[in-house]
């Protein structure tokens, strides 16, 4: 193990902001090796706090970046310091930019990338939204960074996978933690499907609420761009759209009902100038700068054979209208309930319409 | 002497009790042994003081013995064969003919109805014996075909009998009345909500379970409730099993052959769901056998419970075992269940905004298993209607339920012709490896089916039972073969609880 390694491995683990500590260690010009040579008098000198210095002091005399190195070669985990080959450019240059990365899966993840962010609370329109832009994004070959957590985080996630693509989880906890417990599945896809989980913490690291706001700025350092779905004025989201802003990426974000708190956030992201998603195609097609297929490979939409008069009723009302249950689809459309149905499943699997809400439906948003 | 017979229940089966009275010299003192439980105990006073409003005094020393003497006797029924074996005993009454008398008495004679009679008339059918049986009894036995029965009033009336001095009313074999079911509330009274209505047309109609869910005053108890009003009526060996599993209970008959309708609150223990108890009873599953079992707030149920009726569900029929032993009750029951989509209810609302996390709503989703899941054919989402979609489907008068009763009704009778001599009635009983051979799929199914199941996932127990609700719909719709369009429907009640 270098030296430099075993250092970055000790401030990983430091309980300090690790970033900040090696900022002050690298002022001083020295080797790495000399961090543990000198070592308590040092860091007293370079002002870290006392609860800081006295768990380097025990993690280096318990020899822990070796044991930390060990565990992760056994779980299958690359750690990625900040001078490798393999840390993301875009990241590097990022203001506090993380000194390592945990990484599970494959590493790196190729192509351009498109951060799809919003609250873990979201509507159910938003997490068709943010599926279908994962989907677009994966159609354009390009790859979803979210933050694995629940609501439009997963919805991004799970959009990509669907479309076929590669998709990186920035956590909050260790890598080999699953938070929300509910994301056992979408992790181990993420993995097994060309993605990867990335982390800067430590194998192991509980889910702690300062420890999210932290790894926004990773997400928004590593993507190109980013799109924030639904976000309340004060959250995560909030937080990963300022930090893009701060590294100078393109933020986006799509327009919400101005009633509606979940929106709030992000319909202010556009009233300060950011991108409004207006369609999702559209987004795609500038995102990646070339024409999109009509039909996103992954996907049979082309095989579909065309609509029956009945399903393109059906369609056009919700188009038209917005959310309608059966009841008024029925009525509207002038179908008995069986009929609605039936065409409904049918518009269902072919990727138009998905249910919004109990016994609701909407278009699909593209 | 002879001996005199009677019966006590094995679940729902009616074991012979041979009763003996011996009566010596001594003190008086009525002694019953063979394992007689408190009921059978306390008999005597009863049985002493029915035969003193006849004028007979017991005297002496009685012993009664019950055999076999190693099967518990359980309840009051014994009352009458202990009370005709002492006055046997005593010389009062000729030679007992060959018969199986069961009754209560009370203290001045008179017969009172018991639970088991429906049981004990298949016995005496079975084993050709004649039966005797409070006349309060009468009806229920008279739904059992081939039993030579008698309805007596009184100890009196049985005692004047076997003398030869009086007649009785010998229990004519009745056909029980199909009175069209009660439509409360009706479908007409319930505004909008076509889709759930449409459902359970299907439900009633091939007996498939249903789970609702929606957010709360969304009406999905009113629905369930309006299940009743048409469901298809019970065939006559149907009213039979019903009425047997009622009786062993103890439950007053009731002529009328509607399918029982049982709702059961989510603080009910599991013995009074799935069965059981020192006697072995049977529970509610049970008592909803060939009708519906409504379990509201489904996820509220201890999860314990709904493991435990995850097998019942599938077989139809339930084992209730204890250390007193082990017996099987019917369950072929329609499970209704209703849940809210989250804890607080409002999730996916349009209007209200739902307060709970991520975590509750997965916890609350998890607390129905997977596999209970599984074993619902129907799931659908009942939207909560707003003012203004309420006026916008009102204008549309609802179909009443009588009309779609009468849909069912046919639907039922065609099912019932497909799967006459397999021992099913309806498509819901069919067992996953005769589906795909007997249902009779139009051509397109096939090819159709296979693209869809990729496309949504769906597992092989999923596509049976999509294809279980296709061939219901197709038999709504009166048609020989399931077309795509019936398919397509059921695919939309595979998962109304689906990912947001």
């Amino acid at each position: 193990m270098t030296g430099l390694m075993r250092v970055l491995l000790l401030l990983a683990a430091s309980g300090g902001f690790p970033p900040a500590l090696w900022d002050s260690f690298s002022k001083e010009d020295l080797p790495p090796e000399a961090f543990l040579d000198e070592g308590p008098g040092l860091w007293e000198r370079l002002g870290y706090s006392e609860t800081v210095r006295n768990n380097l002091a025990r993690l280096a005399a318990t020899g822990w970046p070796e044991r930390e190195e060990e565990r992760a070669a056994r779980a299958g985990v690359r750690i990625v310091p900040f001078d490798s080959r393999d840390y993301p450019r875009s990241l590097a240059g990022t203001p506090s930019a993380p000194l390592l990365l945990y990484v599970r899966g494959k590493w790196p993840v190729a192509g351009p990338s498109v951060a799809v962010v919003g609250t873990r609370k979201c509507s159910s329109y938003g997490w068709r939204t943010a599926a279908e832009i994962g989907r677009a994004v994966a159609g354009a070959g390009g790859v979803v960074i979210s933050g694995g957590a629940a609501g439009i985080d997963g919805a991004a996630h799970e959009g990509c996978l669907d479309g076929g693509g590669a998709t990186t989880a920035v956590l909050g906890t260790g890598v080999d933690v699953v938070y929300p417990r509910g994301h056992e599945g979408l992790f181990g896809r993420i993995v097994r499907e060309g993605g990867a989980l990335v982390a800067e913490y430590p194998l192991g690291a509980p889910p702690r609420q300062w420890r999210f706001p932290e790894r926004n700025r990773i997400i928004a350092g590593m993507a190109d761009r980013l799109v924030v779905v639904e976000a309340p004025l004060k959250s995560g989201a909030m937080s990963t759209a300022r930090h893009a802003l701060e590294a100078g990426r393109e933020v986006w974000a799509v327009p919400g009902r101005i009633s509606e708190e979940c929106c709030a956030g992000s319909n202010r992201l556009l009233f300060d100038g950011a991108q409004p998603l207006v369609s999702v195609e559209e987004f795609a097609s500038v995102a990646f700068g070339r024409q999109l297929g009509l039909f996103p490979p992954g996907e049979e939409r082309g095989k579909t054979p065309l609509l029956t008069e009945k399903e393109q009723r059906i369609l056009a009302v919700l188009k038209k209208y917005g959310e309608r249950t059966v009841d008024n689809l029925a009525v509207e459309c002038t179908m008995s309930p069986a009929d609605v149905f039936s065409c409904l499943a049918l518009l269902a699997a072919a990727g138009h319409v998905f249910p919004s809400g109990p016994g609701r439906w909407s278009v699909v948003p593209r | 002497m002879n001996p005199v017979w009677g019966i006590t229940l094995k679940g729902m089966e009616a074991l012979r009790v041979e009763v003996e009275a011996e009566i010596t010299g001594g003190l008086f003192a009525i002694s019953i042994v063979g394992l007689p439980d408190t009921a059978v105990r306390e008999s005597k006073e009863r049985v002493r003081a029915a035969l003193r409003s006849l004028g007979l005094s017991v005297r002496g020393r009685v012993a009664v013995n019950l055999a076999p003497a190693d099967l518990p006797k359980e309840g009051a029924i014994l009352d009458l064969p202990i009370a005709l074996g002492i006055a046997g005993a005593m010389g009062s009454i000729p030679e007992v003919p060959r018969a199986i008398f069961l009754g209560e008495l009370a203290l001045d004679g008179r017969l009172r109805g018991v639970r088991g009679a429906v049981g004990a008339a298949i016995l005496a059918r079975d084993t050709g014996i004649p039966l005797f049986v409070p006349a309060d009894n009468a009806d229920e036995v008279s739904l059992v075909e081939g039993c030579e029965a008698w309805g007596a009033e009184s100890l009196g009336d049985v005692i004047a009998f076997l003398r030869g001095e009086k007649k009785l009313i010998p229990v004519v074999p009745a056909v029980p009345e199909a009175k069209p079911p009660i439509a409360d509330p009706d479908f007409a009274d319930i505004r909008g909500q076509s889709g759930a209505k449409r459902a359970l047309e299907i439900a009633a109609a091939g007996h498939h379970n249903i789970l609702f869910t929606g957010a709360p005053g969304s009406g999905k108890t009113l629905l369930a409730r309006a299940l009743r009003g048409i469901l298809p009526p019970l065939s006559r060996d149907e009213f039979l099993e019903a009425a047997l599993v009622r009786s062993t209970l103890g439950i007053p008959f009731d002529r009328g052959m509607h399918p029982p309708f049982r709702t059961v609150h989510h603080t009910a223990s599991i013995v009074s769901i799935c069965g059981g108890g020192a006697t072995l009873r049977p529970g509610e599953v049970s008592l909803a056998h060939r009708g519906v079992l409504f379990l509201d707030e489904f996820p509220e149920f201890r999860r314990d419970l709904l493991e435990a009726l995850r097998q019942p569900l599938e077989d139809g029929r339930i084992t209730v075992s204890r250390a007193s032993g082990s017996v099987v009750y019917p369950c072929r029951v329609l499970l209704v269940a209703a849940c809210n989509p989250c804890p607080c209810g409002w999730d996916g609302d349009p209007v209200e905004r739902c307060t709970c996390s991520a975590t509750e709503r997965e916890r609350y989703r998890r607390k129905i298993s997977g596999p209970i899941l599984d074993r619902i054919d129907l799931h659908l989402a009942v939207p909560r209607l707003l003012p203004e979609e309420l006026v916008a489907v009102e204008s549309e008068g609802g179909e009443p339920s009588a009309a779609i009763a009468a849909r069912v009704r046919k639907a039922r009778e065609i099912q019932r012709e497909r799967w006459a001599g397999t021992g099913f009635t309806c498509n819901a009983e069919l067992p996953e490896r005769l589906v795909k051979r007997s249902l009779s799929l139009s051509p397109d199914v096939r090819p159709f089916l296979a693209s869809m199941a990729e496309r949504l996932r769906l597992s092989g127990r999923g596509i049976s039972r999509v294809l279980k609700v296709s061939r219901t719909i197709a038999d709504l719709a009166g048609s020989r073969d399931v077309e795509v369009p019936h398919v397509a429907e059921a695919l939309a009640y595979r998962d109304g609880g689906e990912k947001r």
